[in-house]
């Protein structure tokens, strides 16, 4: 580590102030020794200009998970003060609300001796990849706009699921802030065609089983048992919230000249919380988180209709467990040496992990904290894991997203042929299904960091805790 | 001197390096390397499309150019093969050719958004030169 940057524990490192100039707090990262060594210095350098942003808070945060992104770094989490903070897509993404579902049924691998008609069933039913629309469903202009402004409970209401679904939603699968009103006809028009559909790059649905138990009383307390198949689900807002984030940097970037703001990177185009270009963004931004709630809902709907259909289950035999987003701006209250802080929290690349007893977990996990979803990536496990209240004080109720890439997508496709990884994945029992070996190559697991390192370093600092292990048994990707 | 598309390494979204003669064919390369990532390219169409834009410098009209073609390419199904661009100051004119998205034949990337990142034109002796970084 080079310019200053100090490890101050045995996984947490601070950039000081000065990294860059005009920093107002230290950056602060969690990694492993092992971690560490494939960090990239553009990774810090984005976690520094975030430190330079006006009404920041405490210091600029990255989980173990950070990579080199655009704007703020992926793992990256800062909290602005309300009433003299920014807000910024940049801290958001383009992907609003991309986030993990995950989904329990009562069955056992034993019980998919047609594992491989279920995935093909599951991807002639998910539209995934470029271009995937439904060609069965359509919002119209009405649905579209309650979908905006109600998330999930719109296609719970719509009959696209089960009331005890939005219960189990970070947030009841809504952010009551949305107003649709800010969504330009453009971001409509992609919204309209795109709803229940997976999209690409990592967005995936899996077929998992729990494989390991970590921590007996929490998974009890989750519904969750070693053998048990489950579903996951990972995807965002699609072109609704992708236009939302366009749209709004060109906005925010004049707004910038109007409340004198220079930064170090365009792509962090911000404006004051309070201010009308601020609030408009949070509106619209909010609005395709709503998108993505009922978008996730929607797949839901159709994997149980899938299942119901070759099992006999019923959607109350498959309750989702929970639901959390992973790119998202939320106004939070959190403690900030010993006051209670209003804050306009960012959070690219990194999960809500509220600990026991914290407001909006649902009431039969409330002594537990709430449940954290860990994608891995294809091939490698995913992981179940729960809020605690360290995570409260240190990551402002934050833990990491995901595994993180080490290898570029360009570079796993020259290094890798996709044919050779979906007959390898095959060879451990994992079906893969995408729309062409290039997104399969892409999506190597030899491209990604290990998934259980970043869960180990978020567990051992205490951000969160680990419950379980599940092991993919098959796989459509976008 | 020619003009020219490179990939540059980066772990999570897909950057690329443009380069030509003068601003217009800049914007073409650009637009030309944004169709290779998300369709793998594609021969001459016959849908039509025509653009005019104006923006406060050259990188926003070109970020505003490329995230007008990733809309045009998501709500009309069509994927962009030639491009005829004329910008001047910071003013853009387009006529755009393009054929029908095919799924079995137009595979690559999805692209979510341009990003600002790393975006800024470098005017050398005899041509123009920016990084793009898509996300993915």
């Amino acid at each position: 580590m080079n310019g200053g940057i100090k490890k101050i524990g045995p996984f947490e490192w601070e950039v000081p102030v000065g990294y860059t100039e005009n920093m107002r707090v230290p950056g602060r990262f969690f990694l492993s020794d092992e971690l560490a060594r494939e960090l990239e210095e553009g990774a810090i350098r984005q976690l520094a200009n975030v430190a330079t942003m006006p009404g920041i808070l405490k210091c600029a945060l990255a989980m173990p998970d950070i990579h080199w992104g655009y704007g703020f770094p992926i793992g990256g989490v800062a909290a602005f003060d309300r009433s003299n903070g920014v807000i910024s897509p940049g801290g958001v993404g383009f992907d609003i609300n991309c986030g993990v579902r995950l989904v329990k049924t009562p069955l056992s691998p034993e019980d998919l001796k047609n594992k491989r008609e279920l995935i093909e069933h599951l991807y002639d039913s998910v539209p995934t990849g470029v271009g995937a629309k439904r060609k069965r469903f359509r919002f119209s202009p009405r649905d579209l706009e309650m979908a905006m402004a109600e998330g999930a409970s719109w296609a719970v209401r719509n009959g696209y699921g089960v009331q005890e679904d939005i219960e189990h939603c970070e947030q009841k699968g809504q952010m009551k802030e949305a107003d649709p009103s800010a969504v330009s006809a453009k971001a409509r028009e992609r919204g309209v065609p795109q709803g229940g559909t997976l999209g690409s790059g990592n967005h995936f649905l899996e077929l998992q089983e729990v494989r390991e138990i970590y921590d007996e009383t929490a998974a009890a307390t989750f519904g969750v048992k070693v053998g048990q198949v489950c579903v996951m689900i990972h995807c965002g807002s699609r072109g609704l919230g992708h236009q939302v984030c366009t749209d709004y940097l060109k906005t925010l970037e004049s707004a910038m000249k109007k409340y004198q703001i220079t930064l170090p990177d365009r792509q962090l185009a911000c404006a004051p919380v309070s201010s009308p270009e601020g609030k408009a963004y949070f509106g619209a931004m909010a609005a395709a988180a709503n998108y993505a709630w009922a978008n996730r809902q929607l797949i839901m709907n159709t994997t149980r209709k899938v299942f119901e259909d070759l099992y006999g289950l019923s959607a109350k035999e498959m309750p989702l467990l929970y639901d959390v987003a992973h790119n998202v701006a939320k106004m939070e209250t959190h403690t900030i040496e010993g006051q209670r802080v209003p804050v306009c929290i960012h959070r690219k690349g990194a999960t809500r992990a509220f600990g026991p007893g914290s407001e909006d977990i649902p009431h039969a996990y409330a002594s537990i904290g709430q449940p954290v979803l860990i994608p891995g990536s294809m091939g490698s496990p995913s992981f179940l894991l729960c809020g605690t209240r360290e995570a409260m004080e240190r990551s402002f109720g934050s833990t990491c997203h995901g595994a993180g890439r080490v290898e570029s997508r360009s570079q796993a496709k020259k290094e890798l042929s996709g044919k050779k990884v979906k007959e390898d994945l095959e060879k451990r029992g994992i079906l893969v299904l995408a729309p062409s070996y290039s997104s399969i190559a892409e999506e190597a697991p030899s491209a990604y960091k290990s998934s259980q390192e970043v869960v180990r370093v978020v567990h051992e600092v205490g951000l969160s805790r680990m419950v379980a292990r599940l092991e993919p048994l098959g796989v459509i990707k976008g | 001197m020619a003009m020219s598309i490179e990939e540059l390494a980066h772990t999570a979204d897909v950057r690329i390096r443009v380069k030509a003669p003068d601003l217009s064919e800049l914007f073409v390369e650009a637009a030309r390397g944004m169709m290779q990532v998300m369709y793998g390219g594609c021969e001459e169409g016959t849908i039509t499309e025509e653009l005019a834009l104006e923006a406060g410098d050259h990188e926003e009209l070109l970020h505003d150019f490329l995230s007008e073609l990733l809309y045009l390419c998501d709500v009309r199904d069509v994927v962009f093969c030639s491009f005829l661009v004329r910008v001047e100051n910071t003013r853009l004119s387009a006529i755009l050719k393009g054929v029908p998205f095919d799924r079995k034949q137009h595979q690559g990337t999805e692209i979510k958004g341009v990003s600002y990142y790393g975006l800024q034109i470098v005017k050398e002796e005899e041509s123009y030169a920016t990084d793009i970084l898509f996300d993915v």
